[in-house]
């Protein structure tokens, strides 16, 4: 537990936290599409101070972005490795017998770190801050206007709340019924591939079997409760943007402005 | 007043075996009816298709004098709340808040009033300190309590429980079996449980014993339970107290048919003073 | 002493903000060849205690001992897979455990992984699907389409063809109506008197202990409140009361008889008894 940093909502008590999320939903998105903008050094060295800002503000570690970042570590390497060997451009930095690394390869292979990074810090800003639910209700709001042209904004926004809502319960039935075939014998770990094989059926058939039945039950008591799909509803969170969202949307706004500009005059 | 008519009521899950068969009856407003017999015989299917979930293959299903149609379904449905058995597989909100608002929301109920509504229901059902929390963070008799609360909140005529408390521990079906007794006395709601819990049975006004999809004895709490050879026969229990009076019955002290243990206790009292 | 807990602890996400004490030093002894009931309300810890014995669980702190093996909290055990034949774990709702097949396939799954050749885990399912009252004519059948009691027939004859020495049962008979309950109880106790197994069984249900169990253990709060016999523990209604939880009906009905005066004795345990002792009453006074 606590080793998975990315996506996770860490509950605390910032102005970052209290935003509307469908201000936050739409800052992260004006500002990753800056992300994308070749602006160079100073356009990457704005947005990550603007960035930072925000990761203050939601008063997040920078342990946590870290370990974040840290999964992707691993791609940056073997980047890095791909990047040296085909990339020949630019002075050499150093060479190992006949085989050299250049400069382009080094930085190109930055450029993308720090885009990554950027991206990384940016929508942990708004996962982080977010609740699951919350989140599903600013994109139920935000797909609204989709609803013309048949995208079910609503249905969609209740199969993520309910996929949320019981994905602890699959996680203690899943590690119930692990529980119970190691007490029939059941080897997870060791094991032949055909032992292996009978060893996950063992698992997987006892889960979808209950994942069924809790889900004839669920929709069972959702029907009881007057749940109809299609049918209009009233709905008992209503967000309501205030002035600190329409200042982050502006912020976004002005910075993806400043940085195309930027982009457009190298 | 009769407020549920059943009339030759037939259901069948797979071709060939009758899960309800001809099944007949009638409850008055306000009555508080259990609903008793194996795992098996039908019972939870008759509470399923009495909340309009199944439909009927033959017979009809008689709410306040209107008949259960596909027209009128969801209209009806209004009328008849229903609690079952799993606490987890019921609650859909991810607060306890949000999982009473879920109803309200679609019976589109304006969003202004839910907050009152909703605290209403979860003081009714002693939730109100835990509004806010989780559902990972209830024991399974709070969910449960959660689950009323969130029917109740709809306002039903009728409120039927599909064993609601075989999955809870003895504290978790304590605390619904004393929130069924308050509805009750309130006299608002007509009640439906379905149960294995003797006690319970003691404490209704009318009983339905079924066996093999039928009704095989019907009555109050007393008329039922004379009946010792059909109620072993269909595999079900008497109460405690019935059975200790047919010991004493053997070993010469005649006593009345008793349900509850005070009942028992009471009369020897007097057997013993008398004497 | 088949089965000894000495000063055992378990700590769940240890080191973590979730940290949870779920036993606290326990010190136990299980005698081999009774029926012993666990009980403690909800979250008392006797799950994660019972988990320990077939080393589902491993100790955090402490030595469990259990049928000549040591399992020591720092190092890593040996022989677990053979441990887990000799002690058959029962979760709640065994039904959910079924994916085979057939009836008699998955029966098989459990002594098939602790090495019986095909012919002879199927001979032992077949024994084990006899003692728990499913016929022939189920073997053929897939698992999911019998009735929920059935079910829970066929998944516990799954543990019972691994022909364990000690049989522990989470909460067995949890959903069952009156009568699949009786049954399934009798079963248990015939397993422990004909079988000789040593049987623990987790409930809540006391009417069932006092009829069938020969010890009561009581965990409150990870520690071990009462360790006793059947008969000691239900004398008077004081230790149910304590718990918590309804005392069987029996105890509850002499308790109520004292409470208006009459002079029920001590050591009067069947209702067979207690109405001898009334009819008696009646007379004397008669």
């Amino acid at each position: 537990m606590g080793s998975i940093a990315l996506g996770r909502y860490i509950p605390l008590d910032s102005v970052v936290h209290k935003m509307d999320p469908r201000a936050k939903i739409m800052a992260m998105l004006i500002v990753l599409i800056a992300v994308f903008f070749p602006s160079g050094w100073i356009g990457y060295a704005v947005l990550f101070a603007a960035a930072s800002l925000m990761i203050l503000l939601s008063k997040l570690s920078v342990g946590f972005i870290w370990r974040a970042m840290r999964p992707m570590l691993i791609m940056l390497v073997f980047l890095l490795v791909i990047n040296a060997l085909v990339v020949h451009t630019g002075p050499v930095l150093f060479s190992i017998g006949s085989f050299s690394v250049y400069l382009d390869a080094v930085l190109q292979t930055l450029y993308i770190a720090v885009r990554l990074l950027l991206m990384i810090m940016i929508t942990t800003c708004l996962t982080a801050t977010t609740k699951p639910l919350d989140m599903t209700l600013g994109i139920e709001d935000l797909l609204k206007p989709f609803e013309k042209i048949h995208v079910p904004a609503h249905e969609i926004a209740m199969l993520i709340s309910i996929a949320l809502r019981f994905i602890p319960d699959l996680i203690d039935e899943t590690q119930r019924i692990m529980k119970a075939q190691e007490s029939r014998g059941v080897d997870l770990q060791e094991g032949k591939l055909k032992e292996k094989i009978q060893a996950i059926l063992s698992l997987i058939v006892p889960l979808f079997v209950s994942a069924f039945q809790r889900a004839e039950d669920l929709a069972n008591a959702m029907e009881a409760r007057g749940y109809m799909p299609g049918e209009p509803r009233t709905r008992y969170k209503v967000l309501k943007m205030a002035g600190r969202d329409y200042i982050l949307l502006a912020c976004a706004l002005i910075t993806a402005v400043g940085i195309g500009v930027l982009a457009w005059a190298v | 007043m009769e407020q549920i008519r059943v009339e030759n009521l037939c259901f069948s899950y797979e071709e060939g075996t009758r899960t309800i068969n001809d099944v007949s009856f009638m409850i008055e407003k306000g009555m508080y009816v259990t609903i008793i017999g194996h795992n098996g015989s039908g019972k939870s299917t008759m509470a399923k298709l009495l909340a309009g979930l199944l439909e009927a293959e033959s017979g009809k299903i008689m709410i306040c004098g209107t008949e259960l149609n596909e027209e009128n379904l969801s209209e009806i449905r209004k009328t008849i709340g229903i609690v079952f058995q799993n606490p987890d597989n019921q609650f859909i909100g991810s607060t306890v808040r949000d999982d009473i608002a879920f109803g309200l929301e679609n019976h589109q109920i304006p969003q202004a009033e839910m907050d009152g509504i909703i605290e209403k229901y979860a003081e009714k059902v002693g939730m109100t300190k835990y509004l806010n929390s989780e559902p990972t963070h209830l024991s399974g008799g709070q969910k449960q309590r959660v689950a009323i609360a969130g029917v109740l909140a709809m306002r039903p005529q009728i409120l039927i429980f599909d064993e609601a408390t075989s999955m809870l521990d003895p504290q978790g079906k304590a605390e619904i079996k004393r929130v069924i007794r308050e509805l009750h006395e309130e006299r608002d709601l007509t009640i439906i449980s379905i149960t294995h819990d003797i006690e319970e049975v003691a404490e209704s006004d009318y009983v339905l014993a079924m066996n093999a999809g039928t009704i095989a004895l019907r009555g109050t709490p007393h008329e039922v339970f004379a009946n010792e050879e059909t109620i072993k026969a269909i595999r079900l229990e008497l109460p405690y107290s019935t059975q200790v009076g047919k010991l004493l019955a053997k070993y010469g002290v005649n006593v009345k048919n008793h349900l509850t243990m005070k009942g028992l206790v009471g009369e020897l009292c007097q057997l013993h003073s008398k004497m | 002493m088949p089965i000894a807990f000495k000063d055992v602890s378990h700590v769940y996400s240890a080191g973590t903000p979730y940290e949870y004490r779920a036993l606290d030093h326990v010190d136990l002894e299980i005698q081999e060849g009774k029926m012993t009931a666990v009980v403690g309300q909800t979250g008392s810890g006797k799950s994660t205690l019972v988990q320990h014995l077939n080393a589902l669980l491993l100790p955090t702190e402490g030595t469990v001992y259990i049928l000549d093996r040591t399992i020591d909290a720092n190092k890593k055990p040996k022989q677990l897979k053979s441990l887990r034949g000799d002690v058959g774990l029962v979760f709640q709702f065994p039904e959910y455990q079924l994916f085979e097949e057939t009836v008699l396939k998955d029966t098989a799954f459990g002594p098939k992984n602790f090495g019986c050749t095909v012919e002879e885990a199927e001979k032992r399912a077949k024994q084990a699907l006899q003692l728990t009252g499913i016929g022939p004519e189920y073997y053929e059948r897939s698992p999911l389409e019998l009735s929920g009691g059935q079910k829970r027939r066929v998944a516990i004859a799954g543990i019972l063809a691994m022909d364990p020495r000690v049989l522990v049962l989470d909460e067995p008979t949890a959903g069952l109506d009156p009568a699949g309950t009786a049954s399934m109880m009798k079963l248990f106790r015939r397993l422990n008197q004909e079988l000789h197994k040593t049987v623990l069984i987790v409930t809540h249900d006391m009417e069932q202990v006092y009829r069938y169990c020969d010890e009561v253990i009581v965990v409150h709060d990870g520690k071990i409140r009462h360790q006793e016999s059947s008969a000691e523990f239900f004398k008077d209604a004081h230790l149910c009361n304590e718990m918590g939880v309804l005392p069987p009906s029996l105890i509850r009905l002499e308790e109520m008889m004292r409470e208006f005066g009459f002079a029920v004795p001590q050591g009067i345990v069947t209702e067979e008894q207690l109405a001898q002792w009334i009819a008696q009453e009646v007379k004397n006074h008669g």
